[in-house]
C-alpha cells in the first residue's frame, strides 16, 4: 500500500539501495578525482620547474578552507545523528550549519583566485595553474552542488521527511572534504 | 544494525584539526622528507578518519569496500600505466624533447617578476653591445624588436646571459648548450645553420634536440636579428 518509492524500502544486499546508489557515485567520482589528481602528480613529477608557479599559492588560504570543509563535515555527521534520533529540526539546523560552510569555503575560493587572476596566474599560464584551476574548480563544483542538495534535504528534514536523507547527503559531503584533503598537500603545501 | 553506530565525533573532529595543524607546521622544518609525512601521511590519515567514522565505512557492508576499492585500484593502475611513459622525459628507444625543453626553459610569463629581474642586468650590457658593435643587424631587424631583450628572456636560461653556453639551466643538460663567445663555434657553423636551429630546433640541423624552435615567435626577420645578436658575443 505503500507509496514510497523502490529506491527507499527495497534492498537486495543489505545496504538501503538509495545509500548503495550513493556509494555508486563516489566510486565513480574516485575515478573522476583519481585520475586527474594522478595526471598531475605524473606531471608534477616530470616537471621540476613547476615548482616555481607552486610556491605562488597561499598555504593559509589553503588551510583555513580545510579548517572550514572539516567543521562542516563535523555538523554534517552530527546532522546524521540527530536525524537516526528522529529529531528532523536539528538535523535541518545542523545541515545549515554545513551550507553555511560551503558558502564561507567558495567566498574565500573566490577571493583567492581573484587575486591569483589579477597578478596574472590564469588557466593558461603553464601546467601548474591548469592543474590548478582544473582540480580545484572541479571541487568547489561539487562543493556548490552538495550546498543545493542539502538545502532541499535540509528543508524536507525541518519537517520531519525523509531524514534517511540526511545521511545520504552526508556521505556524499564527506567525500568532498576527503577530496580537499588530498589536494590541501598537493596544491599548496608541495612547494 | 549500520545505522545505530555514533563513535565521539567531537574527538574525532578535535583529532582532525590537530593534524591539519601538523600539516601545515610541517614545512616549516624545512627538511625534505619530513615535509612528504607531514603532507601526505597525515592527509592519508585524515581521510581515513573521515572516510571510517563520518561515512561510516567502518560498519558498513563488505559490498560497499568492495566497489570503493574496486574504483581505487583503478586510479591506482592509470597512474602505474602512464607514469613511465610521461613522468620521464627519456626510454630506452624514445626521448620527450618538448617536456625536456620545458623543464630546461623554466616556465616563462608564469613569474613575471622574477623573469624581469633576471633579464634587467642581461639586458643592459647586452642592448648597448648590440647598438654599438652590431649596427649591419639594425636594418635587418623589425621595427620595435630588441634582440637583446628576446635573447635575455628565451635564451639566456640555458646559453647564458653573456652567451657562454653557461646559463641556470646548462647544469642539467647534456649535451651541453652551445657557447657563442668561442670563436670555434663561429667557425663550425654558417648563419644559415643558426637561423634554422633558431627557427625549427636544434633537431633540425643534426644538433641537441634540447634546443627547442622558436619559429612561432620569431618570424624570418627576428630569427636573422637574433642571430646577429649572437655574433656579438664573440670573442
Amino acid at each position: 500500500m505503500s507509496s514510497k518509492p523502490i529506491a527507499t524500502s527495497r534492498s537486495a544486499t543489505g545496504v538501503p539501495t538509495g545509500r548503495l546508489a550513493v556509494w555508486w557515485v563516489l566510486a565513480s567520482e574516485v575515478v573522476i578525482f583519481g585520475g586527474l589528481l594522478a595526471s598531475y602528480v605524473i606531471h608534477r613529477m616530470g616537471h621540476p620547474e613547476w615548482h616555481a608557479a607552486a610556491a605562488v599559492t597561499n598555504t593559509w588560504i589553503g588551510a583555513f578552507n580545510t579548517f572550514v570543509l572539516l567543521s562542516s563535515s563535523f555538523t554534517a555527521v552530527l546532522a546524521h545523528q540527530a536525524a537516526e534520533h528522529g529529531d528532523g529540526k536539528g538535523a535541518a539546523r545542523y545541515l545549515m550549519f554545513t551550507i553555511l560552510g560551503a558558502l564561507i569555503f567558495v567566498c574565500v575560493k573566490a577571493f583567492e583566485w581573484t587575486t591569483e587572476i589579477s597578478h596574472g596566474y590564469t588557466i593558461t599560464s603553464n601546467g601548474f595553474w591548469q592543474f590548478y584551476y582544473t582540480a580545484a574548480g572541479l571541487h568547489a563544483l561539487h562543493v556548490i552542488a552538495g550546498a543545493i542538495i542539502m538545502g532541499f534535504v535540509a528543508r524536507d528534514a525541518a519537517k520531519g521527511r525523509e531524514l534517511h536523507r540526511v545521511e545520504l547527503i552526508g556521505i556524499y559531503w564527506h567525500f568532498v572534504d576527503v577530496v580537499w584533503i588530498f589536494l590541501f598537500p598537493l596544491l599548496y603545501i608541495a612547494k | 544494525m549500520a545505522d545505530s553506530h555514533h563513535p565521539n565525533y567531537k574527538k574525532i573532529y578535535f583529532t582532525l584539526l590537530a593534524l591539519l595543524v601538523v600539516s601545515v607546521a610541517g614545512p616549516f622544518l624545512g627538511i625534505g622528507w619530513v615535509t612528504l609525512l607531514t603532507a601526505f601521511g597525515i592527509a592519508l590519515v585524515k581521510a581515513d578518519l573521515v572516510v571510517q567514522n563520518f561515512m561510516h565505512l567502518k560498519w558498513e557492508k563488505r559490498i560497499v569496500k568492495y566497489i570503493l576499492g574496486a574504483s581505487v585500484a583503478l586510479m591506482v593502475l592509470f597512474y602505474g600505466a602512464v607514469a613511465p611513459d610521461v613522468q620521464k622525459h627519456e626510454g630506452r628507444n624514445w626521448t620527450n624533447d618538448a617536456a625536456a625543453a620545458a623543464v630546461a626553459r623554466g616556465i616563462p610569463g608564469s613569474h613575471a617578476e622574477v623573469a624581469h629581474e633576471e633579464a634587467a642586468p642581461a639586458a643592459a650590457p647586452e642592448g648597448h653591445a648590440a647598438d654599438s658593435a652590431a649596427p649591419p643587424a639594425a636594418p635587418a631587424a623589425p621595427a620595435g624588436f630588441d634582440a637583446a631583450g628576446a635573447y635575455a628572456t628565451t635564451c639566456a636560461t640555458c646559453h647564458g646571459p653573456a652567451g657562454g653556453g653557461d646559463g641556470p639551466a646548462a647544469a642539467a643538460l647534456n649535451p651541453k648548450p652551445a657557447n657563442f663567445s668561442d670563436p670555434a663555434f663561429w667557425s663550425s657553423r654558417s648563419e644559415a645553420e643558426l637561423h634554422k636551429a633558431i627557427r625549427e630546433g636544434g633537431a633540425s640541423v643534426g644538433r641537441s634536440a634540447t634546443m627547442p624552435a622558436w619559429g612561432s615567435i620569431y618570424d624570418d626577420a627576428k630569427a636573422t636579428a637574433l642571430v646577429a645578436h649572437l655574433r656579438t658575443f664573440r670573442k
